[in-house]
């Protein structure tokens, strides 16, 4: 007798290479859904089975979704149904509609006769196969249970492979994202050093953001000092609102979804179908808002991609301040040079070296509180040999002072050489600075002419400091006060009045600015005055002017504590 | 400077962007700069063909982003052609095939854009 006329060994083997081929077909399937079509059409087709589907278990809900299902059913492919098998059973290989008294819901029309068959591996239940009792009038056979019982433990080895292989592909797919995002910020962030150009930056974080995100639209809020300012945007029908940015700034919070009640109070968010807002900060501090579109696949965000929009923000912002800071810096730099060449300019104007005056010792210094400063003096020969010695303070400080410093300057040494009186030339002087500067900017003046032949200083005060002579022998200084009105005030009305006073030998003549008698103590309190002044000039008649003229400076130092208020000059000579 | 390149012509009436080199960051601006071009022109059929397109960032697909709505407004599209699967892999991870047509040539472009 061959095998082959034995028709249940024939039989047999025919479900041992069904079983055979479909293990191979199945365990190379990495589709799910090629593995439920497969297993219910061999089910079907060899033991005649008008109906069958395929209920897959969802740990977290407990309920069988219906993932397939051939011939007619009481329900839809995808839907959910509860299965409330006992405990027994549920750990049976096959559970018998018949037998059960568990609260099965009607799959189909016809339950009788229908069986439920465990899809499992050895650590994870996966469902169930479900199948109507035979077309024909037969039962099922206990060999065709064991050969559908086979077929099952080879189908969920498959499925749970497949479901393996489709969590590695996201888990992949995820992963690729996140190193796509790092790219990203990798490449922003090399770019970005590079570039000082702020349109430059919030269009190259316009484009990443677009690129990466998937979205349309968006905005970027960014809180300055005083305003919110909009850094980048894409795509809005209207530009931002100040006090739209404001709001929308102070209301978001770490990650704002935008609902409608939301966007029903802000145009912004509602014409622009912006979906959330996220708070950017930097240390724990809240410099930024951005809002994002929806996805062009409406997909919704993660938190991965707010974490990832976070990151980008930051990397433009940085770049961005970093733009501002550099500007103010090459801005301070450059108002540093020019104030340095003004400097060296007003420095020129004044005379250096000190010159030597027959008949005279001399010293003269001046020292500005800030790098240009508004006084001023010279020492300057006249064409008839002798000399002129000019002391002036312009109101203000700073550059308007400098200026005007430099004008009187220029207005001297015109009319130095011009054959005039120094009252003439002081009228001339006062109504050409009135004419040229605004009324509150005037200049104290001083200048006196020494006559060496006649041992006289002829001097014109038009409001200065008196300076003080010191007659030799005596104790008591004489102040030089007499003129007219200080420069720029006024159109010259009155003449200026010359004096003459004779000098002698060991004479000296101090002119000084405010800075020295108007030096104040460090609590604001006290002025060093004219009396310390005078001391200090009595104390050290003896010495040289470059001498009386250090001791001054120092007793002003010491009375200020080093902190100098105002320009300070003094000119300091002594008939030899 | 990296290299990457754009060069402009004309096929059956059609715009033709090559793009060649590595679309980034730093390059993104050139491709801006060549579809406001054509956008300024109303030239709005444009095909981009990525055959030398050898790697492109996500700045660069934002390029794509920013002005396919205005391409779209003029009645025209932007097809890309001709990609590697490295740079198609970008696309894809991304989710552009949801809103492009990505196609395997210039002729299919020409085709989809005919009928």
């Amino acid at each position: 007798m061959t095998s082959s006329t034995n028709p249940e060994e024939n039989n047999s083997r025919f479900e041992l290479k069904t079983v055979l081929e479909t293990t191979r077909m199945l365990l190379e399937s990495r589709s799910k859904d090629f593995i439920l079509q497969n297993l219910l059409l061999i089910i079907m087709g060899k033991l005649l089975v008008p109906k069958a589907g395929i209920l897959l278990f969802d740990n977290k809900t407990g309920l069988y979704t219906l993932s397939k299902i051939k011939g007619s059913f009481n329900f839809e492919q995808n839907d959910t149904v509860d299965l409330a098998f006992s405990k027994t059973n549920k750990s049976k290989s096959h559970v018998t509609y018949d037998m059960c008294q568990d609260n099965v819901p009607n799959l189909i029309s016809d339950m009788d006769g229908s069986i439920f068959f465990n899809l499992r591996t050895v650590n994870r239940h996966i469902g169930y196969l479900f199948i109507s009792k035979k077309a024909v009038d037969k039962p099922i056979q206990q060999s065709e249970l064991e050969f559908i019982e086979s077929l099952s433990i080879i189908s969920s080895a498959a499925i749970a492979n497949s479901e393996m292989f489709d969590e590695l592909k996201a888990t992949n797919q995820n992963l690729d994202h996140r190193i796509h995002e790092l790219n990203t910020l990798f490449d922003l962030s090399k770019e970005f050093n590079l570039l000082v150009d702020r349109e430059k930056i919030s269009r190259i974080f316009k484009f990443a953001l677009l690129g990466q995100l998937f979205v349309r639209s968006f905005f970027l809020l960014y809180k300055n000092t005083d305003s919110v300012e909009v850094l980048a945007s894409s795509n809005l029908s209207n530009p931002i609102l100040d006090s739209t940015a404001v709001s929308i700034f102070e209301l978001t919070e770490n990650v704002v979804e935008v609902n409608t009640n939301l966007a029903d109070s802000f145009p912004l968010l509602k014409q622009n179908d912006i979906a959330a807002l996220i708070e950017i900060s930097i240390q724990n501090k809240k410099i930024a808002v951005i809002g994002v579109g929806k996805r062009a696949n409406n997909k919704p965000f993660t938190d991965s991609d707010f974490n990832f929009l976070r990151s980008l923000s930051n990397l433009a912002i940085i770049s961005i301040q970093k733009t501002y800071l550099l500007e103010e810096r090459i801005e301070k730099e450059r108002i540093e040079e020019e104030l340095s060449i003004a400097k060296a300019i007003q420095d020129g104007l004044l005379p250096n070296p000190i010159p030597a005056v027959d008949g005279l010792d001399l010293s003269a210094i001046t020292l500005s509180s800030s790098q240009v400063g508004g006084d001023y003096f010279d020492i300057a020969q006249t064409p008839d040999s002798n000399y002129v010695f000019a002391i002036a303070d312009v109101t203000g400080k700073g550059y308007p002072a400098a200026l005007l410093m430099a004008n009187l300057q220029s207005m001297l040494h015109v009319l130095l050489p011009v054959d005039i009186t120094l009252a003439t030339a002081t009228e001339r002087i006062n109504n050409l600075i009135f004419k040229n500067t605004p009324s509150d900017k005037f200049i104290t003046f001083f200048w006196g002419k020494f006559l060496k032949d006649k041992k006289i200083f002829r001097y014109v005060n038009a409001g200065h400091n008196p300076p003080l002579h010191l007659p030799k022998n005596s104790t008591q200084f004489q102040e030089m006060d007499k003129g007219g009105l200080l420069l720029g005030a006024l159109q010259t009305m009155t003449p200026y009045h010359e004096t003459d006073i004779p000098l002698q030998k060991d004479d000296i003549v101090v002119l000084y600015t405010d800075g020295v008698n108007e030096a104040q103590n460090p609590d604001g309190d006290e002025e060093f005055g004219e009396d310390r002044l005078k001391e200090c000039i009595l104390k050290y008649r003896d010495r040289s002017a470059q001498y009386i003229q250090d001791q001054i400076i120092r007793k002003v130092n010491e009375f200020t504590r080093g902190h100098q208020f105002d320009d300070l000059t003094l000119l300091i000579f002594k008939v030899s | 400077m990296k290299n990457f390149s754009i060069n402009h012509r004309t096929r059956s009436g059609y715009s033709v962007i090559d793009l060649h080199g590595e679309l980034d960051a730093h390059t993104a601006s050139q491709l801006e700069d060549a579809l406001k071009d054509l956008i300024n022109q109303k030239k709005c059929n444009i095909i981009v063909n990525c055959a030398e397109l050898e790697y492109i960032a996500s700045a660069g697909l934002g390029v794509f982003m920013a002005y396919i709505e205005d391409v779209r407004a003029d009645g025209g599209d932007i097809k890309l052609t001709n990609m590697s699967d490295k740079v198609y892999n970008v696309f894809d991870l991304l989710g552009f095939p949801a809103l492009y047509d990505i196609l395997k040539d210039e002729s299919d472009a020409i085709d989809n854009f005919n009928s």
